[in-house]
């Protein structure tokens, strides 16, 4: 038990929600004795390189993140008969090559099919976080995940698929329209025009170009041989593919391209999951508890979830956050804390400068005001100094 | 009858001291100013312009851009034969936005005069050699049909480890930063504030680029994902090593075993002629223990693979030695 893996949970019909984590899974219960290792459902708030899959070595107390680091470690540190064997450097080349073709090429048809797509995201993506994740979690990793992920997918030009995004422009457009307009139809008055196009769903429309995007992409990988690859490859190409194939969503065109078209990677993804997996997904040595449960560190990552969402301030946030993990690693000098300080100072002017607003007196106010000066022993010479000191100090003042 | 001449409307009678004013300050429109000097060799050419990123004098003398976009296809045009002349430019210029595009010769009535964006410069340098034979011998060749999918993931290496690496070395790595004022910020402005602020512009830019890549996506999640540049490197390395590998395996001295340069070595290029030129290190003495210098590595990548066929197109295309 000297390996603790730390993953994104199961969902969507497979061991992880994501690819790298998934990879990494099917890596330990390919290679490594199911006694050796634990599984932990985890977020990357959780563990301190912010990046899952992160693999915690108990011996040498030492973190690695990203499937490339876990599988090197690993090979380091334990004898792996299977995936040792020499590479020749075509392998080597190809393994490199193809493991970055999936992370740029793959993903994005990925992250379309699941994220950028509202009905998918909404009825199987978004319960599988929310099962995951601990209580208030689930309302601020899975947007900010989202949104990265559609962010990804943005140069593919889909950004049609999300429903809830198109609703709320429509919205706009429509209020704008009203505020314009100086005759104010009501809603219900307004003839709808239902053609065809109304009734389809935005995945229907974008038949055509979704299935080309998935084409590019699926037949590139459809033209390598897997089973010749080595075996970290093996499970990082599988576990891209496992995502296309497996999870049920219901607008499943990426599923239906690849199963109509594809064969050979269906049948590759589906002989894999055989091989690998003992049965189910329940056998894998999952942990009982969750990273770092207690209320307070839960409560912490929530805090920051909702402090990166605050409108202005919460990018210069998440700035200064990221720069002050990563200042050793990036060396910078410190650009971005001085963004929340001159932010921090910016307020603190602000207020300050209200408040004496509210203090100093109105120039040529229209009601002046005096006032009887308040009778003190001082008015009465040296007598009054004597009484005054016998009053107490105060009147000195 | 009268009837040909129709009376001028009724105008109200311009007021006498207003006729005065306009009498002793008669209004002039001026000749419009003509163009200036520096402008008019660009455009009123018989050669198209490729407008890319370039100081003002390596493009007079068609010297290689410094941005890894533009200089692929300058190199392609170079070796595909197709005579253009070069001009300094930022991408405001562009109707598109980006850099480079090409903008035809006025003189030429077959083709129009709109400029072409550098996605379809392929088909434009197929087109003028079809139209003109007599250009030199068109020496970019095409990759294997056997190849063609396999040199597409090859391509994301260029296309996100290289270019990774180029970004962070030159927008945040601040041993770069005279680099960047020389390439950027400096021909824009010459007041320190603004070249500060668009500084931090593009370092800003080109961290958000590198963080848009796959595996610092789950970092988004918490909130604070960070460039870690160990790792930016690293990744280039592996690159390198990669494209290294599949050069030698082709054996013709082009990736996959083509005749002659193809697009993808033109990508290649650009990225390892830059890495070389700009970010070589100081060389032995100067270099202190732990520095990594991304030309250094393109140098010792795979057996110097990479040095060769940087040789190699550099000669092809810009007639220079190494």
């Amino acid at each position: 038990m000297s390996l603790q893996l730390h993953v994104w949970g199961p969902g969507l019909g497979l061991a992880s929600v994501d690819a790298e984590c998934l990879a990494s899974i099917a890596f330990f219960s390919r290679f490594v004795d199911a006694g050796e290792y634990v599984l932990i459902q985890s977020s990357p708030s959780a563990v301190p390189t912010h990046q899952l899959p992160a693999l915690y070595d108990v011996n040498t107390q030492s973190w690695h993140s990203g499937f490339p680091s876990i599988t090197h470690h690993l090979q380091a540190i334990l004898i792996l008969p299977e995936v040792q064997q020499q590479p020749t450097r075509k392998t080597r080349s190809d393994a490199v090559a193809y493991a970055s073709y999936l992370a740029q090429h793959a993903l994005p048809l990925i992250t379309l099919s699941l994220y950028v797509s509202s009905a998918n995201y909404t009825t199987t993506v978004r319960p599988a976080y929310s099962a995951i994740l601990p209580f208030p979690l689930g309302w601020t990793e899975p947007p900010a995940l989202r949104a990265a992920m559609v962010r990804r997918a943005e140069h593919l030009g889909m950004s049609s698929l999300d429903a809830d995004a198109d609703a709320e422009r429509e919205e706009n457009a429509q209020r704008a329209e009203a505020a314009a307009g100086w005759v104010q139809v009501p809603r219900g008055l307004l003839a709808r025009k239902r053609g065809v196009g109304e009734l389809l769903a935005p995945e229907q429309k974008a038949r055509i170009r979704l299935e080309g995007l998935a084409r590019e992409v699926l037949d590139v990988l459809a033209a390598v041989d897997w089973d010749g690859q080595d075996g970290a490859m093996q499970c990082l190409a599988w576990a891209y593919l496992a995502l296309m194939l497996v999870p049920r969503v219901p607008r499943a065109w990426l599923r239906e391209t690849m199963m109509r078209d594809y064969e050979g990677l269906c049948a590759f993804v589906e002989r894999s999951m055989e091989r690998w997996f003992v049965d189910e997904v329940q056998a894998l040595p999952w942990s009982d508890k969750k990273a770092q449960d207690g209320v307070v560190r839960v409560g912490g990552r929530f805090a920051n979830g909702l402090l990166g969402d605050v409108p202005g301030l919460g990018q210069a946030w998440r700035r200064w956050l990221a720069r002050r993990r990563g200042r050793g690693a990036l060396k910078m000098d410190g650009e971005g804390s001085g963004e929340l300080l001159r932010i921090a100072g910016a307020g603190v002017v602000l207020v300050t400068s209200a408040l004496l607003w509210r203090k100093i007196p109105q120039f040529g106010a229209p009601v002046q005001i005096w006032q009887r000066e308040i009778p003190s022993f001082l008015g009465i010479g040296a007598a009054g100094l004597m009484l005054s000191g016998l009053a107490g100090s105060d009147a000195w003042i | 009858m009268a009837a040909t001449t129709t009376p001028p409307p009724w105008q109200w009678p311009i007021p006498r001291p207003l006729q005065y004013l306009f009498d002793a300050v008669p209004l002039r429109v001026y000749e419009a100013t003509e163009l200036p000097a520096r402008s008019q060799p660009a455009t009123s050419d018989t050669l198209p312009s490729l407008y890319v990123f370039a100081t003002a004098e390596d493009a007079r003398r068609g010297r290689p851009s410094f941005n890894p976009g533009c200089l692929k296809w300058q190199t392609y045009l170079r070796l595909a034969g197709v005579p253009f002349r070069l001009v300094a430019s930022t991408n405001h210029a562009s109707p598109t936005g980006a850099l480079p595009f090409l903008l035809p010769p006025r003189s030429t009535t077959s083709c129009s005069t709109s400029p072409i964006p550098s996605s379809q410069l392929a088909s434009y340098a197929e087109k003028t050699h079809a139209v003109s034979p007599s250009t030199p011998l068109s020496v970019v060749a095409n990759i294997p049909s056997s190849s063609v999918l396999r040199s597409e993931a090859y391509q994301s290496l260029v296309d996100h480890p290289l270019r990774n690496a180029w970004l962070y070395a030159l927008y945040l790595d601040r041993r770069h930063t005279s680099l960047l004022d020389t390439f950027y910020t400096g021909p824009a402005s010459s007041s320190g504030l603004v070249r500060a602020t668009l500084r931090r512009q593009l370092r800003h830019a080109a961290e958000g680029e590198i963080l848009k890549m796959g595996s610092y996506l789950s970092g988004a999640a918490a909130g604070t994902a960070v460039v870690d540049g160990d790792r930016v490197v690293r990744e280039a390395g592996e690159a390198l090593e990669a494209l290294a590998g599949v050069l030698a395996e082709s054996g013709t001295g082009w990736f996959f075993g083509a005749e002659g340069p193809s697009l993808f070595d033109c990508a290649v290029f650009a990225y390892t002629f830059l890495m070389v030129e700009y970010m070589a290190g100081p060389g032995e003495k100067g270099s202190r223990e732990g520095d990594v210098w991304l030309g250094d590595m393109v140098r010792k990548a795979g057996e110097g693979e990479l040095e060769g066929h940087r040789v190699r197109i550099l000669r092809a295309a810009f007639g220079e030695g190494s």
